[in-house]
């Protein structure tokens, strides 16, 4: 049995965690959800003896514990498999798993006592890998996988999983899962922090909604229906249910804003021919490595086409760079907004007025004054949550800083918008919000491409859905109004998997 | 079968291209005539510009200092750290030695010949250690980047060197130390910094590759959160490391002091990009986690190969430099094109992946 009395967490000025007591009962799974900041994945890492509590006590079976190290947590059997994924990418597997504990004979490493080690430490988990593969060429999942075990072999009985499946694909979910209800079975004791409501029901016993570094409630499962969770998370109703309006065009009376046709890319991806019209969300839906984010990456010029036609208007264009695309009126949300779409150290201002820079500017000098006007329109416009124009984009939360990444186009007034993964990291309420802002801005004319690796996403926010496996595109899905989500999901599903019977 | 080389492929590469130089250079130069002093007169030969043994002994002698650091400074690199103070603590190490022997007197009179050389070459060694160590507490101590700490390090070091030989460059001592570094085979074959090069370069390969705490410098080098998570000491490894570059560098200053007779503190000016882009040369990562000892000596060998292919093929001394700083980039694009090749070829197909 895992106490927390009263757990409080400071970072600096910040109060991560605020008197937080709760009971998490031995052999079970217990989710731990709240929006971003919540406090949520803070409360895992002190349970794992990656911080120390400011004030208040863990305790473990009565007695209170207190860890310097993550390796004084291991030492009492608890273990961490973490968000970020703590490992030396160019040690091999073997090095990995055994380096907090190296065998050797008089300080010279034991190869072969390591190997089989690190084999024995995979096998009781069920997974056969190459144990001298650096461990830097490991797709995620796989990595995940020799963290738990990493953890099930230096003897843990308590694993948190700190936001397991935030970088996984279905496929590699699916396997985790599978891994996770064979650690159930042997009385693991599972601390599952993550905002994905559809993985909490499926694995978890017991949820612990925390809000604001504030303990709101715990219960089992059972007692929290989805929306409930929700509600608690945010504090207010929130409505989940964003569906495209039905009474958006279709592909077939409206000109086509943007048309691919034949586009390929030798290596990556071929044949890929779709439309999209002034008004339309189309998805693109598809496994991590089917191509998706390949397209995104062509269209808007970072990677050369090898064949294949695009048009803009009914126009054909040659995009060669990101400046080419941009004159077309093409905007890129990157999947990877924190690397490749903002300047976190810079202002909101100068992010959203980043790609607007000449229009800003008089005699190649950019005024400060037209950055913040334009800035205080795209913070009203899309209702980002910020202290001031003039802060840093790091200090929002990842729904704001997505928004702020949106309006840097938006002030381009771009007309085709490629949203590659456009709510990943981001917390429930503020992922309804930008769920509602897209299709907002397909109502106001905009043709939005939206990519995305969540299957109830991509079919609740778009017309149509082009579904990718392997390169090409296996198939597009149109839905027949709001009835029709669950079995366009179906379909949309088999259509990834390549899966054609049931 | 190129599954199986792809690992070294790296290390074949820069061997390549080695011996393809050292080739070119041998035709393009040509022969020239030597003189050796045989029965007290003078015998004259024809042979090849580069493939004589004067010339390669040469090669192989100059090779030696910057090797020796290469591999001290590998070790850094591969934890992820920096130093730009090596060519300053072989000064220093080598000026302090000059000044402990000279005190011995110029005839080693006063001393015996075991002790000046045990003088000298701890002097060295010491001083190497001490700059070293002083180098990772600060790295470790301040948590200020190495670039930073080291940077004014090397402007300390030099200069404390400077201060204690007063500009000069101290000469007369006993000739003990001399007589075993300038240890001759005969014909003027000087074995003695070559093999101590290859012995520096085979025990450092051996504690990278297999000691525990090898393997702590790479994963320090790869991820130091990680590392720290898996409870290894940091703090003591990085020192470690720096330590063992200073040391390197001290044992190049007392090699260089026996084969040369003298010391100034302007010793080794520069030597800290030759050995910097030796060691990178030689596969080690300015990112940290990669990086073999044999691989810097070869750097090295290349480095001065360079060097010395600029005098016989008798182009201007005054582009030197130009062709030196121009043929490091190459090398590491080279390195980097191969390594990528490489790890195509390592990486297996994705149906058996799992």
């Amino acid at each position: 049995m895992i106490r927390f009395d009263g757990v409080t967490k400071h970072f600096g000025g910040v109060r991560a965690l605020s008197d937080v007591s709760f009971t998490i009962a031995r052999g079970s799974t217990h989710a731990l959800v709240g929006e971003n900041g919540a406090g949520k994945s803070t409360l895992g890492n002190l349970l794992a003896g990656v911080h120390r509590p400011t004030a208040g006590r863990i305790e473990i079976d009565g007695a209170p514990v207190a860890f310097a190290a993550p390796r004084d947590a291991l030492a009492r059997g608890i273990a961490i498999v973490h968000q970020e994924l703590l490992f030396c990418p160019n040690l091999t597997v073997a090095d990995n798993l055994c380096l907090g504990d190296v065998p050797h004979r008089r300080g010279w490493v034991d190869r072969a006592a390591m190997r089989t080690r690190a084999r024995e430490r995979l096998q009781a988990i069920g997974v056969t890998l190459d144990v001298d593969r650096p461990i830097g060429e490991l797709g995620t999942g796989h990595r995940q996988l020799v963290q738990i075990a990493h953890a099930v072999g230096s003897g843990a009985r308590v694993i948190v999983f700190d936001e397991p499946t935030s970088a996984l694909s279905q496929g590699e979910c699916d396997r985790l899962f599978e891994h996770v209800a064979r650690l159930q079975r042997e009385g693991l004791t599972l601390v599952w922090v993550s905002h994905r409501l559809d993985e909490i029901a499926r694995l978890c016993d017991t949820v612990t909604v925390l809000r604001d570094g504030r303990h709101v409630e715990t219960g089992p499962i059972a007692a929290f229906p989805d929306d409930r969770i929700v509600e608690l998370m945010a504090g207010r109703a929130v409505d989940l249910d964003v569906d495209v309006t039905d009474d958006a065009p279709s592909a077939h009376d409206t000109a086509a804003r943007l048309a691919v046709d034949g586009l390929g890319r030798d290596g990556s991806f071929a044949d890929v021919t779709f439309s999209i019209g002034a008004g339309e969300v189309v998805g693109f839906a598809g496994l991590v490595g089917s191509g998706r984010s390949e397209v995104a990456r062509v269209l808007f010029g970072l990677d050369r086409a090898t064949c294949g036609t695009i048009r803009v208007d009914g126009e054909a264009v040659v995009i060669r760079s990101p400046r080419d695309a941009m004159r077309c009126g093409l905007a890129l949300l990157p999947e990877d907004r924190k690397h490749e779409g903002l300047v976190l150290e810079q202002s909101v201002a100068r992010n959203t007025a980043l790609a607007s820079l000449e229009r800003l500017a008089r005699w190649r000098v950019v005024s400060l004054a037209a950055e913040r006007r334009l800035a205080h329109e795209m913070v009203d416009a899309l209702a980002i949550r910020t202290a001031s124009v003039d802060a840093p984009v790091a200090t929002l939360s990842g729904g704001n800083q997505q928004k702020v990444a949106l309006a840097k186009w938006l002030a381009r007034d771009a007309s085709i918008l490629v949203l590659d993964e456009p709510t990943r990291g981001v917390d429930v309420a503020a992922k309804a919000e930008i769920h509602r802002l897209i299709a907002r801005l397909a109502a106001a004319g905009k043709a939005v491409l939206l990519i995305s690796s969540e299957l109830t996403e991509v079919v609740a926010s778009s017309h149509r859905v082009v579904v990718m496996r392997d390169g090409r595109i296996a198939g597009t899905v149109t839905r027949q109004g709001p009835s029709d989500r669950a079995a366009t999901q179906q379909r949309v599903l088999r259509l990834m998997t390549g899966v054609t019977t049931g | 079968m190129l599954r199986t080389i792809a690992p070294h492929l790296q290390q074949i590469g820069l061997v390549v291209i080695l011996v393809a130089m050292a080739g070119i250079v041998a035709v393009v130069g040509g022969d020239v005539t030597v003189q050796h002093a045989v029965d007290g007169g003078f015998k004259h030969y024809r042979v090849n510009a580069l493939l004589n043994a004067d010339q390669l002994l040469n090669l192989a002698t100059s090779t030696s200092f910057i090797a020796i650091m290469a591999v001290g400074a590998t070790m850094v690199i591969a934890s992820g750290g920096i130093d730009l103070s090596v060519g300053s603590v072989f000064a220093l190490a080598a000026s302090s030695g000059a000044l402990v022997l000279r005190g011995l007197g110029p005839t080693g009179a006063d001393a015996s010949p075991a002790l000046a050389v045990a003088a000298g070459v701890a002097t060295c060694l010491a001083v190497g250690v001490a700059c070293g160590a002083l180098n990772g507490a600060l790295v470790v101590a301040l948590r200020v980047h190495p670039f930073i700490i080291t940077l004014g390090t090397m402007a300390i070091f030099r200069g404390i060197a400077f201060l204690l030989t007063e500009g000069q460059a101290i000469t007369g001592f006993p000739p003990a130390l001399q007589a075993i570094v300038k240890w001759d085979l005969g014909g003027g074959l000087y074995p003695v910094p070559l093999l101590v090069m290859v012995a520096v370069a085979i025990v450092a390969m051996l504690y990278l590759r297999h000691a525990v705490s090898g393997l702590h410098v790479f994963a320090i080098g790869g991820n130091e959160t990680a590392a720290r998570y898996s409870g290894l000491p940091i703090g003591a490894v990085k020192i470690r490391v720096y330590t063992l570059a200073g040391a390197a560098a001290g044992l190049a200053g007392a090699l260089s002091l026996g084969y040369y007779g003298s010391a100034s503190s302007g010793t080794g000016f520069g030597y800290e990009l030759h050995v910097i882009a030796a060691a990178v040369i030689g596969g080690a990562s300015l990112a940290g986690g990669r990086g073999g000892a044999i691989g810097a000596l070869f750097g090295a060998l290349l480095i001065r190969l360079i060097d010395t292919s600029i005098t016989i093929l008798e182009i201007d001394q005054n582009y030197s430099q130009v062709i030196l700083g121009a043929v490091i980039i190459i090398a590491v694009l080279l390195d980097q094109a191969v390594g990528a090749l490489a790890r195509r070829l390592q990486t297996p197909p994705a149906a058996n992946g799992g």
